[in-house]
């Protein structure tokens, strides 16, 4: 049987929001041997800097974006002996509350799972060309990043 | 020609998502980000990171060849 989420790619930039249950039952379907999963959810607030924030716009090299997202799945797939990792980034406009990325690491053991997830949020953020632009009522600024 | 690309708060602060360079052999990354910085220092105050072809340079001194893509990038804030 083949259903949608097991066609979905591993890695993913895409405007419309994702399912986590999806994408964790496609990580869980990948390998029998895993143990431990690990997920992140980044999610756009709604408030920033003292400021109310209605919507959050990202902007990407797109094709530059996807290859480096791939690169990282493979880094960490390999540095951490994941049985599978999935990221997906959404870009375009996402409202305060919403998901922005998710990202799932499945390994033998958790704390595998629980380091690799961690290590691949922070590295996306040193290495993947997106950015994002927070749109308030006051008007609109591009985040500059934190640490 | 060398295509150039920009991104987010580099592309508002030109006001242009590209830009042509005129290529000339043996013409180099730094060479480009100094032609465009002397036009646009504004923008170029805020770029950490360079691009060729859809890669990450640290090198600037990387020689282009002709109809490259480069790309002049602000420090990243996804996730």
């Amino acid at each position: 049987m083949t259903s949608e989420f097991e066609m979905k790619e591993p890695v993913r930039i895409q405007q419309e929001d994702f399912s986590q249950d999806e994408e964790i039952r496609a990580l869980q379907a990948s390998s029998k041997r895993m143990g431990g999963i690990a997920t992140f959810l980044g999610c756009a607030r709604d408030f920033s800097e003292g400021r109310e924030v209605s919507e959050i716009s990202f902007d990407a090299y797109g094709s530059m974006a996807l290859s480096e997202l791939k690169k990282l799945r493979s880094d960490a797939i390999e540095k951490y002996a994941l049985l599978d990792a999935r990221i997906v980034h959404r870009i375009g406009t996402v409202k305060g509350g919403e998901n922005i990325v998710f990202i799932a690491a499945g390994a033998e053991h958790r704390v595998a799972a629980l380091e690799a997830c961690r290590w691949m949020i922070d590295e996306l953020k040193q290495r993947v060309p997106i950015w994002k632009k927070e749109i308030t009522p006051q008007g609109e600024s591009w985040v500059t990043p934190h640490p | 020609m060398i295509k150039v690309l920009f991104f987010g708060p580099v592309a508002a602060r030109i006001g242009n998502n590209a830009l042509q360079v005129e290529y000339c052999p043996g013409i180099r990354l730094q060479d480009v980000r100094d032609e465009l910085a002397v036009q646009y220092p504004h923008a170029f105050e805020i770029v950490c990171f360079a691009a060729a072809n859809g890669e990450h340079v640290r090198d600037m001194s990387m020689r282009l060849a002709d109809n490259s893509e480069v790309a002049f990038m602000a420090k990243f804030s996804g996730g």
